[in-house]
């Protein structure tokens, strides 16, 4: 006889679940941890109210595109088109917020954008069954061109406020991510969210389950989308104005950020937490190297070499074992 | 039933009617007579010789990426490679030796050594193959800016600028480079042993490696191929332009990734061959010919490179369905 558990012992069994799926990420937290003392000792401004938001700032739009490309890799896809997306969210917000639709005009176009091809790419790679590499390379080709299309060279505007209010001294950066971070729980809670994992896992198992998978990849996919070109517009705040190849570091920084944090390419391994540690260790890395004053030169190399290792040491130790 | 169909020859033939390379070359000779018609010069002799000529630098940078792809893998530091090797070439060059053989040479061991560093990391490091790449892409992109300063460097190499510009024949000595290229790629790919054990680990790793092939080695000539070819093509480009800088790399990324799958060959791996992304380059070069003909913003240039490449791949690139 099988019983199924009530609500109680439901409720009961949430914190040992979640403190198992932590197993795996826990050298990166205690990494992300050691890293984090370090820097507010190097640096004690980081524990001061405008230091704290200055901080997360300058996290807040790696956090958002590492979110972007985990989502994908959960359900098994990939996006090389994160930072041509995020230069369209930027210049899409310089161009129409300062216009006749406002900034909530403006953030509802940047919003619809993203969802709209996010979904459209999602409907190209899983129903017409193109390789997701391709179609967002070839996708960051068209998306870039439309930033290029929208504003051929730096420009456009930020209302004075919005910027202050996002890119300040306040802390809403950190405000607007845990409220992100909610917000993914609860999606994890919905059916398209519980569908995300058994998709990316084993999608002809989940298929033959009754599970909606086309429609939870092509969902992750704008959901995406959505993220990648909310931190465009966070961008276009903090600089004050539009650039349409401002994004182009993101890609590489998104997947380097995701995979740092356990998430595995074959889909359905790794949590979103893991994600965003390994956003936060990428942005403390860039910061500790910049105000060591390391040469943009050390600086690639230096990632290059960080980032094979933080990969290839938890492999190393499986391997042993 | 029509007796043709039965016969060896009809089956022979229909076999090579409904093959991805075949499917590319059609498109590309129908692209080819539509741009004749609509546009005056472009059927020229001259110009499709010119055509093949800038399309032997991607096919030579796609004959590794080939085979990394069937492999199971994937090279995205291809166009650092191109890059290392049109900007390092004239550092490398010894004064002593007038003919510059030896400064190819030793550019073309730096970049199987480069290849061989990804094969290490993606084999015994079992770092996945995107993400090795990528940061060997990151690595090098800093080696560079060291190297090269930022400032465009000028080949004085008799032996390269012969490859850029020299026609033996009338016929251009980069596509003759391509061509034997080609005939060595498709001979290892499809007539040796080697070839055969790339085709069974990229179809399925684990079951290669048990029924005994080298797996780590298989792995690692893999991607030394790649280096290899890329600093061919690097060696390539710096004579066909002259110049070398940092960036002159960067279309080849995207364009030999294309050529690869717009030929057939499974980004999954095991499943490819190079005849398909031989025609599956020059399609890519005609779009790019096509796009600079109709003189339009940087902007709508990038949108229709992009949708073409995304249209031609609903014609061609298509995985099977899993289910």
């Amino acid at each position: 006889m099988s019983t199924v558990p009530s609500a109680g012992q439901a409720g009961a069994l949430y914190w040992p679940v979640q403190a198992r799926r932590n197993v795996g990420v826990r050298g990166l937290f205690a990494v992300v941890l050691a890293f984090l003392f370090a820097y507010g000792f190097l640096f004690p401004g980081l524990l001061t109210a405008s230091g704290f938001a200055k901080f997360t700032q300058s996290w807040f739009p790696l956090a958002l595109v590492a979110m972007a490309q985990a989502i994908l890799m959960l359900t098994g896809g990939i996006s090389l088109a994160i930072g041509a997306m995020v230069s369209l969210g930027a210049v899409i917000a310089a161009t129409t917020m300062t216009g006749p639709l406002g900034v909530a005009g403006g953030a509802a176009a940047v919003a619809l954008t993203g969802l709209g091809i996010g979904a459209a790419t999602g409907f190209i790679v899983v129903r017409l069954r193109l390789p997701a590499i391709v179609v967002t390379l070839a996708g960051s080709f068209i998306i870039g061109g439309a930033a290029l299309l929208i504003l051929p060279r730096p420009g456009g505007a930020i209302p004075e406020w919005l910027s202050d209010l996002l890119a300040g001294n306040t802390p809403a950066a950190f405000v607007v991510l845990v409220l992100i971070v909610l917000l993914w729980k609860l999606y994890l809670a919905t059916p398209l969210g519980l569908s995300l994992y058994a998709a990316g896992e084993n999608p002809v198992g989940a298929y033959r389950s009754g599970v909606p998978v086309d429609g939870a990849r092509i969902a992750a996919y704008a959901i995406s989308g959505l993220l990648s070109t909310g931190a465009g517009l966070f961008v276009a705040a903090q600089t004050g104005s539009g650039d349409p190849v401002i994004g182009a570091a993101f890609t590489l920084n998104s997947i380097a950020a995701a995979v740092l944090g356990g998430i595995g390419f074959l889909g359905g391994q790794g949590t979103m937490r893991g994600a965003l540690a390994g956003s936060l260790l990428l942005s403390l890395m860039i910061s500790v190297m910049f105000f060591l004053g390391f040469t943009p030169v050390a600086q690639y190399v230096a990632q290059g070499l960080i980032i094979i290792g933080a990969v290839a040491i938890p492999q190393f130790r499986k391997v042993q074992q | 039933m029509t007796a043709w169909k039965d016969s060896a020859y009809g089956r022979r033939a229909l076999t090579i009617l409904r093959s991805r390379p075949f499917l590319t070359v059609a498109i590309v000779a129908a692209v080819w007579i539509a741009a004749s018609f609509a546009s005056r010069g472009f059927g020229a002799y001259g110009h499709l010789r010119y055509l093949v000529e800038l399309g032997a630098v991607i096919g030579l940078v796609a004959a590794g990426q080939t085979f990394v792809v069937i492999a199971g893998g994937i090279d995205l530091s291809v166009a650092a490679i191109v890059t290392v090797s049109a900007v390092s070439l004239p550092l490398l060059s010894w004064q002593a030796d007038p003919t510059g053989v030896t400064g190819i040479l030793a550019v073309l061991v730096l970049t199987t050594a480069i290849g061989l560093v990804n094969g290490l990391g993606v084999a015994l490091l079992r770092v996945h193959p995107m993400i090795m790449t990528l940061a060997m892409a990151t690595f090098l992109q800093g080696l560079l800016i060291i190297i090269a300063g930022g400032s465009a460097v000028t080949a004085e190499n008799p032996v390269v600028r012969w490859l850029g510009n020299a026609r033996p024949a009338g016929i251009p000595a980069g596509v003759l480079l391509w061509v034997l290229v080609s005939v060595i790629v498709l001979t290892t790919m499809h007539a040796t042993s080697f070839g055969a054990r790339i085709f069974a680990m990229g179809a399925n790793s684990l079951a290669a490696a048990l029924s005994g092939v080298p797996v780590t080695s298989t792995t690692l000539a893999v991607y030394g191929i790649s280096g290899f070819t890329s600093g061919l093509a690097g060696v390539l480009v710096l004579g066909m332009n002259g110049q070398g800088y940092v960036g002159i790399g960067d279309p080849y990324l995207l364009a030999s990734i294309a050529a690869v799958v717009l030929g057939g060959t499974s980004i999954l791996g095991g499943l490819g061959t190079y005849a398909g992304t031989i025609p599956g380059a020059i399609l890519l070069v005609t779009i790019t010919a096509l796009i600079t003909v109709v003189n339009a913003s940087p902007g709508w240039r990038s949108v229709m490179f992009g949708s073409l490449i995304l249209g031609l791949l609903l014609l061609s690139g298509r995985e099977q369905a899993r289910r």
